[in-house]
């Protein structure tokens, strides 16, 4: 983002973008070795739900401590409103990918906010791609296996569709199910983590520029203050990230239970 | 040139989805406002109806990195 402040054409370009956009969907890696920052990072968000999970619940105390009662009061919240909440009769088998894609996201989104390491790891295509598409072959293999080869049917001529109908509903059904579902839960997560990257890397950018680039302590009386209200405007975004994190968790679990539902239980 | 085209349609597909998102939302008090026994399932409801449809504005705002 600085980069792209300082190389900018002013005079030429109307709008200044990165030139490093091809990041978003390709891993760089640190200097000469096969490793980067992202695989890192999603190696963390793997390990620290496995890490949290086995000594929060090792003891299985009636007391809990510290530990346990934060793993079970999201192991309780996943299972009975997501779980059991969405998907209904049948939907406690679901509750351990529920859990992991929670956790793996919850950890993978909160890296955003949290202080020297600063990256979203689902701000890279690949991941949220890759889990949705989970939930996709999920919730087709669980709507054939629950009405066989007719499930297909029945998801792109819903029932009670005159028959003048069908060929327009079929269309709009089939992209919508088939097509836009997996795409757009991939890009929800993507395009929020995302956003709210660049808007902290802008304002808190902006707040350095205004105060410490450039030209040295030419007009810094005037710069200061405005690089101050930057400063704290980020600040407030950085809370507000906070919030995003957790609540786009929350959403891909419960888009992911809703679909998983619409093919267990197709008569709602 | 092309930059400034995507913001601008950026900014088109924000105005439906923040439309939407206003009337979900307001609705979604009123809801709570006159039954506020069913506020969990509102809630939940809530996030699902704002998730469909701020998507739309999502896409928008990744067609303006692509383009």
């Amino acid at each position: 983002m600085i980069t792209a402040a300082e190389t900018c054409d002013f005079v030429n370009e109307v709008v200044c973008k990165p030139t490093n956009v091809k990041e978003l969907f390709e891993f760089a890696n640190f200097g000469a070795s096969q490793i980067s920052r992202t695989e890192v990072l999603i190696l963390l968000a793997g390990l620290i739900p496995v890490l949290l999970m086995y000594f929060g619940l090792r003891k299985k105390s009636t007391v809990p401590g510290k530990l346990q009662s934060v793993v079970e009061s999201i192991f309780s919240f996943i299972k009975d409103e997501i779980a059991v909440g969405v998907i209904g009769r049948g939907g406690e088998k679901f509750t351990p990918y529920l859990i992991s894609i929670f956790m793996f996201v919850l950890v993978g989104n909160l890296f955003e906010v949290t202080p020297l390491v600063n990256f979203p790891v689902t701000s890279r295509m690949a991941l949220p791609l890759f889990l949705s598409l989970l939930t996709y072959v999920i919730f087709l293999v669980v709507g054939v296996q629950k009405q066989g080869i007719g499930y297909f049917t029945h998801l792109i001529w819903p029932p009670g569709v005159p028959v003048a109908l069908k060929p327009l509903v079929g269309i709009i059904e089939l992209v919508s199910v088939l097509l836009v579902r997996p795409f757009s839960l991939a890009v929800r997560l993507f395009a929020n983590l995302v956003a709210g990257h660049v808007m902290l890397s802008l304002l808190l950018a902006s707040a350095y520029f205004f105060i410490v680039q450039p030209g040295g302590g030419e007009y810094l009386i005037a710069r200061a203050p405005i690089g101050a209200a930057w400063f704290i405007l980020g600040l407030a975004i950085y809370g507000f990230e906070l919030i995003v994190s957790i609540l786009q968790a929350y959403i891909f679990t419960l888009l992911s239970a809703v679909y998983i539902q619409t093919s267990l239980h197709p008569e709602h | 040139m092309e930059a400034a085209y995507a913001l601008i349609g950026y900014g088109l597909a924000a105005i439906g989805p923040g439309i939407g998102i206003g009337l979900i939302a307001g609705n979604a008090v009123q809801a709570m406002a006159r039954q506020p026994e069913a506020a969990g399932m509102v809630r939940t409801t809530m996030f699902l109806g704002i998730a469909f449809t701020e998507a739309l504005a999502l896409i928008g705002f990744v067609l303006f990195f692509l383009v």
